[in-house]
């Protein structure tokens, strides 16, 4: 409180000098001063002391204050609007870049914030963008490209079990029982995004492995294909 | 004061002066009228040519021109007129010969009349248009007498009639024909045409059409073309006799078209005497025939092409798909040859070298013989098989033929690449057991493949070559060196670098003392003048000669395997031996140990070692002991060499890995190659230049390429372009 009340001062010394504008923006900067002090509180409240993280532990207390499964994909959501690189961690400056972002510096404000968030990140464009994010934010390791199958499927159930639900649920079993593959990397991943959009299911009559799809995807079609007939 | 006067001059013609007395014309007209008559009648002798002359002339002159004109014309069709009736009253035969000899004399007549009226035709003809005295005489005869109704059926009737007549085995007056038929030229393209010509065609075309009927019911192939030849052959010969020139296009499209085209499947596909029972049986003239003949009609050669195409395509399937045939494949591969020569021989003495014969031919051989994966495998087997000793004693030139021949399949496989393989294994078999018939055959045949193929395939093959070359000079720099050893066992070492030589993994093994110190004496002798090499002792493909004495004191020197020699000697200090002495003895890899018991033990008439229990299979409690009762016919024994020979099952497998393995990289750097200069590509066509870039050593398959597509992605070589997924961008 301290520090911000003598930044505070400091900021109003500076604003005595200045004409109207400045005068404007100096109740503006007042205004964002007070919310980002706020932010930074809420902040503390989840952060580790020593390491100035919030951690997998604080990051589960905040998602129980939210009111929402730490698996949930609104997490993975804020996480995007942070950009956050490290799963699991929430640095200072990325906490306060998200709540910015989406204007709540308070626990009730972000909760309320949620299925704004939602919405904006189903928009098209920005899922695709998401969807891309999510794979590079399981990366846990520096020089990591792929991601093994058994996170790949948490992690399609999560992002896109809700609006592809039978692709999901097929694509999953396949990877399970296929041994071609271990790992998926990002070409991959990103093609069954594509896949989805594009290609009606489970008719897939618009599929054609000729054309660049992914390797996994060929086979995965054609595994679906054995089934149906 | 009349120059002053402008006057037109005029200068007048001179005229005569004109009698102009009709009665003159009418007298002038009887006399040539009554000249015409003569003429006709052929009484012409008495006649004064300058007098009809001048009386023609001066009617012109006299402004009757018109007269004469009409006068000619009106006497000379009573004339045709009444000529025709004798010609209609002739009976059967003679109607031609009259209507012949009423033709001549019209014509020599006409041609006097305009001699005649020469100065009418220059004159007044020139300038009122009208048809000149000849024409016209021609164009009388053609409407009072050709065709006149009596006349004109019953003259195309009569001559299509013998031209049946002929046509049935009969012999007709060719010469009166002719000359009719020249008659109706001379009355003009469109009368010979109309007239005579297309009827004529039509009769011809009903006749052939019922013959072919005929013909096809009741004869065999071969026959009917034939017969088919014959008829063309015929009509042709007609047309020089009789027809006029133009007439011999067409009726020999009349007879292509009812006897070959119209039953074209129907022969090509005769049971028991079609296409293809001549082409199994060689009836090299049949063929011949039906080429030429079906070249003629449209779509004759296609027909024949296809259905050989189709034949050969499903016979080759048969024969390489055919499990008892792949059982041997030097049998294998003489009998593609031999199909190769049949067919070599066949499109070149009945097809005259057809290039789309000879495509067609060469397309169903790479079909087929691409359908049997080991062919690559087998055609490296046979050409093993004759540089083994297939081609012994015979000359460089026949010897060459037979390399030819070998490259010739060598062109139609698909998967090069695997024939190499193969090709390097059974190579290096041959070097090194020296197994080789002859040097310069080898070598002959890797500058064929070399020009096929270019440098990189065959660049391994010759540093094997090189590497026996060299290791025959270290051998006698060896032995120069060490003149001490000439006392001890021979040994005789081929160095091989890797890498040109097939990849066999180094197994282990325990010489025996004698050898090992040899050996090592060499390795510090190689080493020593090539410091930064290493070498590693191949036990599993070497051979030795060794003396032994058995227990009656028969001596042989038997010729063994490196293995084999190891186990052996050991028995120089132990009497009995069990399997797992042995096996610790020799630290040979227990399935190298078992296959080499087996071959000591087991095999009649190479039987030096006993075994007992006497079992077929070696268990391991199995005891080994020296067979003193060993005899053999020669003193020289071979047991084990190191043969070339079709591969097992399992063996098939690794191979087809390996090779599949190699073509990894392959695909790879043809992708990174095209990527790069092209820079941005589309899958399609990425896909498509790769196969085509590899197409000389195997065929790609899409979905490896595909595969290798997305591991070159992987490893950020290329990347997928944003915003259209198809294409692909170089990644720097």
């Amino acid at each position: 409180m301290r520090r911000s009340g003598a930044a505070a001062s400091k900021k109003k010394s500076d604003s005595i000098t200045s004409s109207a504008t400045d005068l404007f923006r100096s109740a503006s900067s007042k205004a964002t001063t007070k919310e980002m002090d706020r932010i930074d509180h809420l902040f503390n409240q989840y952060a580790n002391s020593s390491s100035n993280l919030i951690d997998p532990e604080g990051i589960e207390e905040l998602c129980s204050n939210l009111d929402v499964p730490h698996t949930d994909i609104r997490i993975l959501m804020l996480a995007w609007k942070m950009k956050s690189e490290k799963q699991g961690y929430f640095t200072q400056e990325e906490w306060r870049r998200g709540l910015k972002a989406l204007r709540a510096d308070t626990l009730s404000k972000l909760k309320k914030s949620l299925p704004e968030l939602e919405k904006e990140v189903r928009r098209q464009l920005n899922f695709a963008d998401f969807y891309a994010y999510a794979f590079r934010y399981c990366l846990t390791e520096e020089k990591q490209k792929s991601i093994d199958i058994e996170t790949i499927c948490q992690l399609l159930e999560i992002v896109m079990g809700s609006t592809f639900r039978p692709q999901v649920d097929y694509f999953v079993d396949y990877l399970k029982i296929q041994n071609d593959y271990k790992v998926i990397n990002m070409d991959q991943w990103m093609g069954f995004y594509r896949f989805c959009n594009e290609i009606s299911f489970p008719e897939m009559t618009e599929y054609n492995p000729e054309l660049a799809w992914p390797l996994v995807l060929d086979n995965f079609v054609e595994w679906i294909r054995e089934k149906q007939a | 004061m009349s120059n002053q006067k402008k006057r037109n001059f005029q200068i007048e013609a001179f005229k005569h002066r004109v009698v102009v007395d009709p009665k003159y014309a009418d007298k002038t007209w009887q006399i040539l009228d009554r000249a015409i008559h003569q003429i006709y009648n052929q009484d012409a002798s008495g006649l004064s040519f300058e007098e009809l002359y001048r009386n023609a002339y001066n009617m012109v002159l006299h402004k009757f021109g018109d007269k004469l004109y009409t006068g000619f014309i009106a006497t000379m069709t009573a004339h045709l007129k009444d000529k025709s009736k004798l010609i209609e009253a002739a009976q059967g035969g003679s109607f031609l010969e009259e209507l012949n000899k009423k033709w001549n004399e019209h014509n020599k007549a006409l041609e006097m009349i305009r001699d005649i009226l020469m100065y009418m035709d220059r004159t007044y003809i020139e300038s009122t248009k009208k048809p000149h005295v000849h024409p016209m005489g021609l164009s009388l005869w053609r409407d009072n007498v050709v065709h006149s109704p009596k006349i004109h059926a019953r003259l195309l009737n009569t001559l299509l009639d013998l031209v049946h007549k002929e046509r049935t085995g009969e012999v007709i007056d060719r010469g009166l024909v002719r000359n009719v038929t020249k008659m109706f030229m001379d009355l003009g393209e469109s009368v010979y045409r109309d007239d005579f010509e297309k009827p004529f065609l039509d009769a011809s075309s009903e006749f052939y059409k019922v013959e072919s009927m005929e013909f096809i019911e009741a004869c065999d192939c071969g026959d009917y073309l034939k017969k088919a030849e014959k008829r063309l052959t015929e009509e042709i010969d007609r047309v020089g006799h009789y027809l006029d020139g133009k007439s011999e296009d067409k009726i020999t499209s009349v007879v292509e078209k009812e006897m070959i085209a119209n039953h074209m499947q129907r022969l090509v596909h005769m049971e028991n005497s079609g296409l293809v029972t001549m082409l199994l049986n060689d009836k090299y003239e049949d063929l011949g025939r039906m080429y030429n003949l079906f070249r003629r009609v449209t779509s004759g050669l296609a027909t024949v092409r296809d259905v050989m195409t189709s034949h050969l395509r499903e016979m080759g399937k048969q024969l390489v798909t055919d499990p008892e045939k792949s059982k041997d494949p030097v049998e294998f591969v003489q009998r593609l040859l031999d199909e190769r020569d049949k067919y070599d021989k066949i499109i070149s003495t009945a097809f005259g070298n057809d290039k789309t014969f000879q495509n067609a031919s060469n397309s169903s051989f790479e079909y087929f013989i691409n359908l049997n994966a080991r062919s690559p495998e087998f055609i490296s087997l046979f050409v093993d098989d004759k540089l083994r000793k297939g081609l012994k004693g015979i000359a460089d030139a026949d010897v060459e033929v037979v390399l030819d021949k070998v490259m010739m399949l060598f062109r139609y496989l698909q998967e090069k690449d695997v024939f190499e393989k193969y090709y390097k294994q059974h190579l290096a078999k041959r070097l090194l057991s020296g197994k080789t018939v002859s040097d310069d055959a080898e070598k002959s045949l890797i500058v064929k493949l070399k020009t096929e193929c270019g440098y990189q395939f065959t660049s391994k093959l010759e540093g094997m070559f090189t590497d026996m070359k060299t290791s025959e000079d270290t051998m006698r720099g060896f032995y120069g060196s060490h003149p001490e050893l000439s006392e001890g066992p021979t040994l005789i070492v081929q160095v091989l670098t890797t890498g040109s030589w097939p990849t066999q993994p180094a197994v282990p093994c325990n010489l025996p003392a004698e050898v090992s110190v040899l050996c090592e004496k060499f390795r510090s002798y190689y080493l020593g003048t090539h410091t930064g090499r290493r070498l590693s002792w191949q036990t599993n493909m070497g051979t030795a000669d060794i003396k032994a004495i058995f227990g009656k004191g028969q001596k042989h020197e038997l010729n063994v395997s490196t293995f084999q020699m190891c186990v052996l000697m050991l028995f120089n200090n132990s009497d009995r031996l069990s399997y797992k002495e042995i096996e610790q003895a020799t630290e040979i890899p227990a399935p190298d140990l078992k296959r080499c018991l087996q071959s000591l033990a087991c095999v009649k008439g190479k039987n030096v070692i006993k075994k007992e229990p006497m079992s077929k299979d070696i268990g391991e409690e199995d005891l080994f002991s020296v067979n003193d009762k060993f005899t053999s016919k020669f003193y020289k024994v071979k047991i084990g060499t190191v043969v070339a020979q079709k591969e097992t099952e399992p063996e098939k497998q690794e191979t087809r890995q390996r090779v599949e393995e190699d073509r990894k990289p392959q695909i790879e750097a043809a992708i990174v190659r095209i990527m790069k200069s092209r820079k941005i590509l589309d899958h399609n066509n990425i896909i498509a230049e790769v196969t085509k870039q590899l197409q000389p050593r195997f065929l790609a398959n899409p979905t490896e390429i595909k595969k290798r597509i997305e591991s070159l992605i992987e490893r950020d070589f290329l990347e997928r372009d944003n915003t259209d997924r198809k294409l692909y961008r170089y990644l720097a």
